[in-house]
């Protein structure tokens, strides 16, 4: 019932009334609802729909080649399970050895490459240079293991071919344990390192010009002026980059299988290698998206790590 | 030796003869143009199902290349249209346990491996096929099981006894080696024992850039089949205790087996445990290695100038012998039908397998670049000398094939990750191979252990 039921004031004496402030259905766009609606659907159907599916598979016994097991609840044995298995704790110290390997030199040699491109002097470059820069990361990451699979051949590869001219005996790159994890760590650095330049770019081109001249009446060193005044407009993007590959590693597949299949021996099985066999080699659905929540979990938290650690807003 | 090679010629002798008999006994022509001829009518067998669309996964390789190729021409009789879907193999097995466990739908057909048969079956995924043979609007009268290669009808279609699939792309592992290569080295002869090939051949072939011998050992599949367990066997050992279903890797042959591999290494690419087959292939097509032992189906490729350097000197064997004989690997398909199928594309997905594999149109398929599992093509002398790999594959199915050369069992998808991955480790020398060897067995043992127990019915 409305406040105008309720009021025994005449109607008109309602109306002098009506105070200002009163609550007014707001008016709804409709238009932008419905042109986001698709995406929020889609969104929901194969982001969200899923997760929700994984969590409650984790808690089942879910062994899809053997029905006659049923699918009963089992509570968290899965996820003892997983927690209690030494292959996927060394396939995750595994995976934080390549997030070693490859995040932190992307990062510095990304940052360098931003900075080349946006000093002075290779201005003219830097345009064609951003073009070429999203090549790589254009690259589906099956093309990159299958460009990878040539490029690294002992016998017919470009890379031993090129080193076959200076005088360097042949490299086992995909055939040698440490050497894998190296050359994996070396074609991921490959196709994610201009990502970073780009987005360092990015923020390297927000430093005001008149911030930057300022600053060199204070000094003329550049690292002084690249640490105190450029490096704070980079950490909003660079947390961003940390986030997205940190989310980017724990669930790199394709590149790693068409490369080396987790091999050799178990050189290059990172956890989602290890969790996708779980997964669709032993069809071991509660097990393996018990793993996945995992996963999941690690990733959130190390996300709010690293905002806490190293985001900080730029005051203008 | 003598006394194997007497039997052999006589079984040979015989074999041939019953199959001479057998094939000109009607008119003096062969019983697959009499089949042909009397002509199962599949335009009216198809007549309730035109329209239907089938989905069919298939490899690319060349056996389904064949298939495609002969495809226009069922689906111009019949009325039935096959989709086919090109997937890579380590993907296939992936996909069609997804569409049947979530129902999907999109495969009438099945593709089932040789060591998927159980879990299939025992899985009910796939329809007896009695279901349509025992139906005569839908049994070609000339289907005649047993014109299959015994071995293959049994491996790769059967299961506890149940015929689930006819036998299609079928292989047995072959030794190819590089005759100018051995000639200059003053071989003209390849080896005849894996010792031989070791201690005889690896040293005086092997030399800068050439190694005498490569046996692809790719983590997956083809380290738990085509390089583990091809020195087991070739060594008399053995996965399982046949009786006991307990794991038998320590034995002394098995073990003998392994230790051989590794002695091998001296003699192969330092980098071998990244080879898969096409390396494999490549690196002897491309005169690097002396001597593989690979799949039948890679004759083509091997044989082709355009895809070998060595196409000229290309030489076929059957695979070297060991302490435990002749152990060539044993590998291909079947194709079954989709229980879960609505009936009429059932019948349909049947017509189609029951058509590919005949023995009417197993010519057109060999020449289309297929190997047929019908024992009947392999006695046209033509086709014979046309492909010379067939002798061998021949000799292999029928004197050495191995049945059980991998387990068919549910548990086998799981136990090749477990050998694939400390196999590797072992070749790389970062097991010892008593230490691999435990590893295995303490990983293996739960997965056994409902058939030690005799819970589960003692099925490989």
């Amino acid at each position: 019932m409305s406040e105008a039921h309720r009021d025994p004031t005449p109607a008109a004496d309602l109306t002098l009334a009506r105070p200002a402030w009163r609550w007014r259905r707001p008016r709804v766009d409709r238009t932008p609802v419905l042109m986001i609606a698709p995406a929020v659907i889609v969104l929901v159907l194969i982001g969200v729909y899923p997760l929700f599916y994984a969590l409650r598979t984790s808690f089942q016994l879910y062994q899809v080649t053997k029905p006659y097991l049923g699918t009963p609840w089992v509570g968290f044995a899965n996820y003892a399970t997983a927690l209690q298995d030494p292959l996927f704790w060394s396939s995750l110290s595994r995976t934080g050895l390549f997030f070693l390997l490859t995040v932190p030199v992307q990062i510095v040699l990304g940052v360098a490459v931003a900075l080349l491109l946006t000093s002075t002097r290779w201005r003219r470059l830097s345009g064609i240079t951003r073009v070429l820069l999203v090549l790589p990361i254009a690259t589906t990451p099956t093309v990159v293991g299958l460009i990878g699979r040539l490029v690294y051949n002992r016998d017919f590869g470009l890379f031993n071919w090129a080193l076959g001219l200076i005088g360097i005996p042949p490299v086992n790159w995909l055939g040698d344990s440490s050497a894998a994890m190296a050359t994996i760590a070396l074609t991921d650095t490959w196709q994610w390192l201009p990502f970073v330049a780009l987005v360092a770019m990015s923020g390297l081109t927000s430093v005001s010009p008149d911030i930057i001249e300022a600053s060199r009446l204070e000094t003329n060193r550049a690292l002084e002026i690249f640490w105190y005044v450029q490096l704070p407009y980079l950490l909003p993007g660079l947390t961003a980059v940390l986030i997205i590959r940190t989310a980017d590693i724990l669930k790199l597949f394709d590149m790693i299988f068409v490369l080396t299949r987790g091999g050799p021996g178990v050189a290059t099985d990172l956890v989602s290698v290890y969790v996708q066999r779980v997964g669709f080699r032993v069809f071991d659905m509660g097990l393996a998206s018990a793993q996945a929540i995992l996963l999941l979990v690690l990733c959130n938290v190390l996300a709010q790590t690293y905002i806490r650690l190293f985001y900080r807003e730029i005051e203008a | 030796m003598d006394t194997r090679h007497s039997r052999r010629t006589i079984l040979k002798g015989a074999g041939v003869s019953t199959a001479a008999l057998t094939a000109f006994s009607f008119a003096g022509r062969p019983t697959w143009v009499r089949a042909q001829d009397a002509g199962f009518d599949y335009a009216a067998a198809a007549e309730p199902y035109q329209g239907v669309t089938i989905g069919a996964p298939f490899l690319d390789r060349p056996g389904y290349r064949a298939a495609q190729a002969m495809l226009p021409e069922f689906q111009e009789i019949t009325g039935i249209t096959v989709n086919v879907e090109i997937m890579p193999y380590e993907n296939s097995r992936e996909k069609q346990v997804l569409d049947f466990t979530g129902g999907t739908g999109f495969y009438d057909i099945v593709l089932v491996d040789v060591v998927w048969i159980g879990e299939f079956a025992a899985s009910q995924w796939i329809t007896p096929l009695s279901t349509f043979t025992d139906n005569p609007a839908l049994a070609d009268p000339a289907l005649n099981l047993d014109g299959f290669f015994p071995i293959l009808l049994e491996s790769f279609g059967t299961w506890d006894k149940v015929v689930y699939g006819l036998p299609f792309d079928n292989y047995s592992g072959l030794m190819y080696y590089n005759r100018a290569m051995l000639a200059d080295a003053g071989f003209d002869a390849p080896p005849n024992t894996w010792q031989d090939l070791k201690d005889v051949y690896g040293p005086a072939l092997t030399s800068g850039d050439q190694v005498a011998y490569a046996l692809q050992s790719r983590r997956g599949e083809t380290q738990s089949a085509d390089s583990f367990m091809r020195m087991v066997w070739a060594f008399g050992g053995s996965l399982l205790n046949p009786d006991t279903f307990e794991p038998n890797l320590s034995s002394p042959e098995s073990m003998a087996g392994l230790q051989f591999r590794q002695d091998l290494m001296a003699i192969m690419p330092p980098d071998v445990v990244e080879w898969d087959h096409d390396e494999t292939v490549q690196g002897l097509a491309q005169g690097r290695v002396g001597v593989i032992n690979e799949w039948s189906g890679f004759y083509e490729t091997l044989a082709n100038p355009e895809t070998s350097t060595i196409a000229e000197d290309l030489g076929i064997g059957i695979e070297p012998e060991g302490p435990g004989g002749r152990q060539p690997a044993l590998g291909g398909f079947s194709l079954a039908v989709n229980s879960q199928s609505p009936e009429e594309k059932q019948a349909a997905a049947w017509l189609f397998i029951q058509w590919v594999t005949s023995e009417a149109k197993a010519t057109e398929y060999i020449e289309q670049g297929g190997v047929s599992g019908r024992t009947s093509p392999y006695e046209d002398s033509a086709l014979r000398e046309r492909f010379p790999f067939f002798e061998p594959l021949v000799e292999s199915w029928n004197e050495y094939g191995n049945p059980v050369f991998r387990p068919r069992f549910p548990e086998w998808p799981q136990m090749s990750e477990i050998i694939a991955q400390y196999g590797s480790e072992m070749q790389l020398g970062s097991s010892s191979v008593e230490d691999g060897v435990r590893v295995i067995e303490e990983a293996l043992m739960p997965l056994l252990e409902p058939y030690i127990s005799g819970e589960r019915p003692r099925l490989q």
